[in-house]
């Protein structure tokens, strides 16, 4: 599977791996299957991380969201834009081995050399129409094959797929021209349409041929051996003998029909730079032996350079390969047991058993020894520091736990959290993460991050707040969880807060009366808070008093101040005070101010006696 | 709250409403549709405290220590701005104009659990039902009057029975003639 469906975060992001590291982000991006636009997914985020691609898209993250496996990656492509057509990435997938196929398919895999040029080309670009390199192509759409020449600029332009000269009229939707964005007279795509039919019907093979040709290994190999010598090419528009390696005229650049064994065409190469308003197909169904072979990231808003760059960086490292090879192996030391989870980790069967204390004593020293070990090894020089980040990283982390607790300053919510760094946290946005410096898509993407970072299930921050929590209160949070680097400058965290609505995400802003900017869950209303305080006063009715009050508490009930409505719901004092005017506001609680100070009740105030 | 179930008109007993039991009551609240209902109840309990007292004119820096501002059981009672505020709220067009400060410093007001025409109406009937038109009576007679004993007007307060016999003499239905402390009324 070339495209998989990615899953994603609260925040529509892509879950990343445990060593997975999001590289750029890029929004305002389009994605193509070969050559065809998905309309689904025009207008998206492309997210480039040390192992994937993928496309979010933004109207319906959740159904046209894509990933490409860079590992599944063979080669990449760069194409610059040009007038109308915007810079555009191509990935190209590596053959895949196909289970029911055919027998070609596994000769395909076995020879070399016709592994390099499948590898170079598209796996499936065998169908008798050379613009839909995929399989399945010729079965849906009547394929016409033919160039139409501009009269403006006179490139030489395909004529669409699905264009029939038989029933196409003056409404039918052509394509401008994919060098100069001019739209066609209709008349000229026509007279195209009928020529290359009456061409290119006595020229195309019937598949079976194709099918058969494709199965004899050894006929591949001695013609394309054989034809650096013979078989030149006549351009069939200007007649001009190409070089039998030649995909298009040297002369009029049109494509040149291919010699059968060689018939596996580039088109992305031959026909570069698709106008934005090109070919396109509805959406993309992951339908068994439907992998598009080529993926392309049309960057509409710029960033391409940047997310190209990055692609090539994460292509050369090659991460992903880290994932599955064993740790690198320490000197000196048990390689099994690893520094700063001896105990947890299974022991190795060499180990000697001991029990008892002088076991546990034995284990305790031979923890410390490790990490003796890592710290040691670690500061040796810079790269040493840096290639064992990530142990010292969690070394660092568990003496912070053991630390703090040791000494009892932990207070039992907010310091777990906050003892998390940045590292821990994963997917942090950063300014460099992002490929232009555009300020809107650094917001969105923090927007997305905090919104991850509020919900996240194993902290649960915004959970453990009684569902809101003051806007100060989380950017001081977030921003001590980043350890003082990367920190979020206020306007910016509060531009972001702002967006969260506007993106879909499952926290939203709220403002207070007295202007408090509170974080809540999106599905948080006022209606649910005021039952849920209502709920309360009236279970307090309930409750049986020892001493005598001098008001009728089975019909009252009592009064509550904000400090208790805080602590019944784990608000902050200042949100407590909030939610309790609101209700207030609202006509469900009444005050009464006194000498205890102010309190709050059911409003009787509004019942008639 | 105990005495709920007893009569209500008892002399000595004025039953209070359940309100004045209510902490929040007491406090002036900043939300207007419960302040509008605060302040009706207050305006009912007002006239309904009068009525039993039988009190025409409330002087409110007095009436501050009376059970009807000040609960000692809640240690609750209204400053004399809110009690200001509640009479200010029965004199208005909203209040049903249920009250009437005597001056502008604000001192004291006329309660009006009954308006002054409606007291005029009570007296017209009482009148109209004895038979007693176009005969002249005293203010003194109509108000302490051994015939006039069972009546509600009974003790009426003189300004306040001046003020109502005018509106019938704005009807045309009365004539209000004699000096200050000798004054008649004849009816129509």
């Amino acid at each position: 599977m070339f495209l998989k469906k990615p899953d994603l975060t609260a925040g529509c992001r892509p879950t990343l791996a445990p060593d997975e590291t999001l590289l750029v982000v890029q929004d305002g991006v389009g994605l193509y299957e070969g050559k065809y636009k998905i309309a689904s997914c025009q207008k998206g985020h492309a997210y480039l991380t040390s192992h994937r691609a993928c496309y979010v898209d933004d109207a319906d993250p959740r159904a046209n969201s894509w990933a490409i496996d860079l590992k599944d990656v063979e080669r990449h492509e760069y194409q610059a834009g040009f007038l109308k057509s915007s810079p555009k990435i191509t990935l190209y997938s590596k053959p895949v081995k196909r289970g029911f196929g055919s027998a070609s398919r596994s000769a395909v895999t076995q020879s070399p050399a016709f592994q390099r040029i499948t590898s170079a080309s598209s796996p499936s670009s065998r169908s008798t129409s050379p613009f839909r390199p995929s399989r399945d192509s010729p079965a849906e759409l009547p394929v016409v094959v033919g160039t139409w020449v501009c009269p403006i600029c006179s490139f030489s332009n395909p004529v669409p797929s699905n264009f029939d000269p038989t029933i196409a009229t003056e409404a039918f939707p052509l394509p401008p021209c994919l060098a100069c964005g001019i739209k066609p007279p209709f008349a000229t795509v026509l007279k195209a349409a009928i020529a290359a039919n009456a061409k290119h019907v006595p020229e195309s093979i019937p598949p079976s041929e194709v099918a058969s040709d494709q199965g004899s290994q050894p006929r591949v190999n001695r013609s394309y051996d054989d034809g650096n010598t013979s078989n030149t090419i006549p351009c069939p528009r200007c007649t001009f003998h190409n070089h039998p390696g030649m995909r298009a005229c040297e002369i009029c650049s049109a494509p040149l029909p291919k010699p059968i064994h060689l018939q596996r065409v580039e088109l992305e190469e031959s026909l570069a730079r698709s106008g934005s308003p090109g070919p396109e197909i509805s959406g993309l169904t992951l339908e068994e032996g439907q992998q598009p072979s080529s993926v392309k990231f049309s960057f509409r808003t710029g960033g391409d350079k940047v997310f190209y760059d990055r692609l090539k960086n994460a292509m050369i490292q090659r991460k992903w390969l880290l994932q599955i090879a064993p740790p690198i192996p320490r000197t000196d030391i048990d390689p099994v047991s690893r520094p700063f989870n001896s105990e947890s980790s299974t022991p190795p069967a060499s180990r000697p058993v001991s029990v008892g204390i002088a076991g546990l004593e034995q284990r305790g020293l031979q923890t410390r020894k490790i990490n003796e070990t890592v710290l040691g090894n670690a500061f040796e020089d810079l790269e040493a520091l840096m290639a064992s980040a990530k142990d010292v990283v969690a070394l660092a982390e568990r003496f912070a736990v053991e630390s703090g607790t040791g000494l009892g300053l932990s207070s039992p919510t907010s310091d777990p959290v906050l003892s998390q760094s940045a590292a821990a946290l994963g997917m942090v946005t950063t300014k460099d993460v992002l490929g232009d410096s555009s300020n809107s898509l650094y917001v969105s993407e923090l927007a997305r991050n905090l919104a991850e970072y509020a919900t996240d299930d194993r902290r649960g921050i915004l959970r453990g707040q009684g569902g809101t929590m003051s806007l100060v209160d989380l950017w001081a949070m977030f921003n001590r969880s980043q350890n003082g680097v990367e920190l979020v400058s206020p306007s910016d965290f509060r531009k972001a807060a702002e967006a969260w609505v506007k993106l879909g995400l499952p926290v939203k802003l709220r403002r207070f009366k007295s202007g408090l900017l509170v974080v809540q869950r999106r599905d948080a209303s006022d209606e649910k808070t005021i039952s849920q305080i209502k709920e309360w006063l009236n279970y307090l009715k309930a409750t049986e008093v020892e001493q005598v009050l001098p008001w009728d508490w089975k019909t009252y009930g009592f009064g509550v101040t904000a400090q208790q409505a805080a602590s019944r719901f784990g608000w902050s004092l200042g949100v407590a005070t909030e939610e309790l005017e609101m209700a207030e506001e609202r006509g469900a609680l009444c005050r009464e101010e006194g000498v205890e100070g102010l309190k709050f009740w059911l409003n009787f105030l509004l019942e008639d006696e | 709250m105990n005495q709920a179930g007893q009569k209500q008109e008892n002399a000595s007993d004025f039953v209070f409403p359940k309100s004045y039991n209510f902490p929040p009551f007491f406090s002036p609240q900043p939300t207007a549709l419960t302040r509008e209902a605060q302040l009706r109840k207050w305006s009912i309990f007002i006239q309904r405290y009068c009525r039993h007292h039988r009190i025409f004119q409330l002087t409110i820096i007095e009436a501050l220590d009376t059970p009807l501002f000040h609960n000692a059981t809640l240690k609750k009672r209204l400053s004399l701005k809110d009690a200001k505020a509640v009479i200010d709220y029965m004199v208005s067009k909203a209040g049903d104009e249920r009250a009437e400060w005597l001056g502008p410093e604000k001192a004291s007001a006329w309660i009006w659990w009954r308006k002054p025409e409606e007291w005029a109406t009570l007296i017209a009937a009482w009148v109209d039902e004895t038979g007693q038109k176009g005969t002249v009576l005293t203010l003194y007679e109509l108000v302490q009057g051994e015939t006039t004993e069972k009546q509600e007007f009974y003790g009426l307060d003189m300004e306040v029975l001046r003020k109502s016999l005018q509106t019938l003499v704005k009807k045309g239905k009365a004539q209000v003639f004699g000096a200050e402390d000798q004054q008649g009324v004849k009816f129509f």
